[in-house]
């Protein structure tokens, strides 16, 4: 049982990762953006380009990746979602969907379509108590934690943050105050994108390398998102973490089911609570 | 210009150029084709009336097209050999599912709702795959053979294709009845501004229940169908992924009318269908047809003719 709450914290940390930047990009622009699974995938196919292909180690193939993930998320910002700002939402989800299946065919040009295996980069497991802990999970944990802990004093204690968080709350009123918005949001796009490249190349240990892994784990941090309520940082936090927990108890009792609980969770939230937007 | 604003506004001269169209369009390529295009268009119309006439964007749609498909299938293979029982089982089964998921859907807008379809078209992909594989054949699907009923006999290409087309004309028909009525306006109206028309007296829930459900079923039916058509069901007929044709078409013809989704869907079919051959990435090709109708392209073929 300790175990299952330990792979469910893996889980949750990195489905926290990617989403943050989801939940960001909603709050402030209350745009859906399809384009972050492009750049989750990126970041996890770069990993294994570098790591299998040029040999380099995990620790400097994870900063290429999310400097790689980098000019990536900048041209989708300039061309496609500052296109969008206060555009109806329905041709925000077509637009950035585009941008992922353009993305998708492009990996599956240059990888192939099958499937790609990438090990474990650490591969040590600690003896704690009565069960076994791969040690690399948690790494993942703890780096959770401290991108947990960064973000909060970043939203906290600068004067970026502090903009970005007035500007969820009031568009219109720090446009008044002469600050240019849209910078701002620029650079929390380009920061929760890093993030998912991030998760991207944590992730790509545990499971595999696929084409539509963006997709597949987008619908799940939207499940995240839309529990943890749009735009709201501790909440997307703690959805994370729980819907985490989920999937991994879930999936120790019937493995096939555990993503399709999430779902079922999420609807029974949105039963009991009013929903926004 | 004239003929165009006429036509828009006699339903039996919509009726008629759709028909024709068809039916030339048929017998010059190839009837076993058309009949699929004849059949995408019917779920276009149904997506339509919840996109373009109430203005939710569902990105789960092939929910419902498999929910008729499955529906069909199942009752085809386990319950009767009676065709049209089966057909008729696949559109209730679509409306059930409708029913159930609607009253928590039908609550969300814009992008809750656009996601919260897509939740739920995993989780269906998902049961047909793996939890109902033992009923529903998994990965394989269920095949079928339809004999007939009567003087019909489905395996019969041309009657399968006029089937099809009346059955097209019945739906359009009843769209183009349904939005020229009040309620059409009502749905006009919770498009446009859901608060006023709610502060005018009416109970928006349940009209946009209605809506839902409505074309659920009309999915429903498309996806009976289908299976109809191919004489088997199988996983790819609920995949999310394949969600996004059905906004893709509705936009390429122009949202909010019945021959601008019935042109839509004819031309997706057709590029769907004849493009890939000459071009490689069709995943490709289909974003950046996407972006472009995103950007510059947001009336659609209807609507640009219709200016004309």
């Amino acid at each position: 049982m300790l175990q299952t709450i330990f792979y469910g914290l893996t889980i949750g940390g990195i489905l926290y990762i990617i989403s943050i930047g989801l939940s960001l990009t909603f709050g402030a622009m209350g745009i859906v953006n399809f384009s972050h699974g492009l750049i989750y995938a990126i970041g996890a196919y770069t990993i294994y380009a570098v790591m299998a292909k040029m040999g380099i180690n995990f620790i400097l193939g994870a900063v290429i990746a999310v400097l790689v993930s980098i000019p990536f998320s900048y041209i989708i910002e300039k061309y496609v979602i500052r296109r969008l700002y206060g555009e109806s939402i329905d041709y925000a989800i077509i637009a950035t969907y585009a941008v992922l299946l353009i993305g998708v065919d492009a990996i599956k040009w240059i990888w192939g379509a099958s499937p790609l295996p990438i090990s474990d980069p650490v591969g040590i497991s600690i003896q704690f108590l009565t069960m076994e802990m791969p040690l690399y999970r948690l790494i993942i944990i703890g780096l959770t934690l401290l991108i947990l802990i960064g973000l909060s004093l970043f939203f906290k204690k600068t004067i970026i943050g502090k903009i970005i968080i007035a500007g969820l709350g009031d568009r219109e009123a720090v446009r008044g105050l002469g600050i240019r918005l849209d910078k701002y949001f620029a650079i929390i796009f380009i920061l929760g994108s890093a993030l998912a490249a991030l998760g991207g190349v944590l992730y790509s240990p545990i499971s595999t390398l696929h084409p539509y892994m963006g997709f597949h784990i987008l619908i799940l941090c939207f499940a995240v998102v839309i529990v943890g309520g749009m735009g709201n940082l501790r909440g997307t936090a703690i959805a994370a973490f729980s819907l985490g927990l989920v999937m991994a108890i879930t999936g120790r009792i019937w493995g096939p089911a555990a993503e399709a609980m999430v779902y079922v969770v999420m609807a029974f939230v949105l039963m009991i609570r009013p929903i926004e937007t | 210009m004239r003929m165009i604003k006429r036509l828009e506004r006699s339903p039996t001269l919509i009726l008629a150029v759709i028909t024709a169209g068809f039916i030339i369009f048929g017998y010059s390529t190839s009837i076993l084709k058309i009949t699929d295009f004849i059949i995408f268009c019917i779920y276009v119309l149904g997506y339509d009336l919840l996109y373009g006439h109430m203005g939710r964007l569902s990105f789960g749609h092939m929910l419902y097209l498999g929910a008729g498909a499955y529906g069909t299938a199942l009752c085809a293979k386990y319950l009767s050999s009676n065709v049209f029982l089966a057909i008729l089982c696949g559109i209730l089964f679509g409306a059930a599912i409708g029913g159930i998921l609607g009253p928590i859907l039908i609550r969300t807008k814009g992008a809750c709702f656009a996601l919260l379809n897509l939740a739920f078209n995993q989780v269906g992909h998902f049961l047909v795959l793996v939890p109902l594989a033992k009923i529903t054949g998994g990965e394989d699907g269920i095949s079928l053979h339809f004999t007939g009923y009567r003087f019909l006999d489905f395996s019969n290409i041309h009657q399968l294709f006029f089937l099809s087309l009346i059955s097209l004309i019945l739906v359009a028909f009843l769209i183009i009845k349904f939005t020229h009525s009040p309620y059409g306006i009502l749905l006009k109206g919770i498009k446009e501004n859901e608060t006023r028309v709610n502060f005018l007296g009416y109970n928006t829930y349940r009209y946009k229940l209605i809506t839902f459900v409505l074309s659920t079923t009309i999915a429903a039916f498309a996806g009976a169908l289908t299976t109809l058509n191919y004489n088997y069901a199988n996983p790819s007929f609920i995949d999310p992924h394949r969600s996004v044709e059905v906004i893709f078409a509705t936009l390429m013809g122009g949202a909010g009318s019945v021959l601008g989704a019935v042109i839509g869907g004819a031309a997706f079919m057709t590029i769907s269908n004849y493009l890939p051959r000459y071009i490689l990435r069709w995943e490709m090709f289909l974003g950046l047809a996407l972006l472009i109708i995103a950007f510059k392209f947001r009336k659609g073929i209807w609507g640009y003719i219709r200016e004309i």
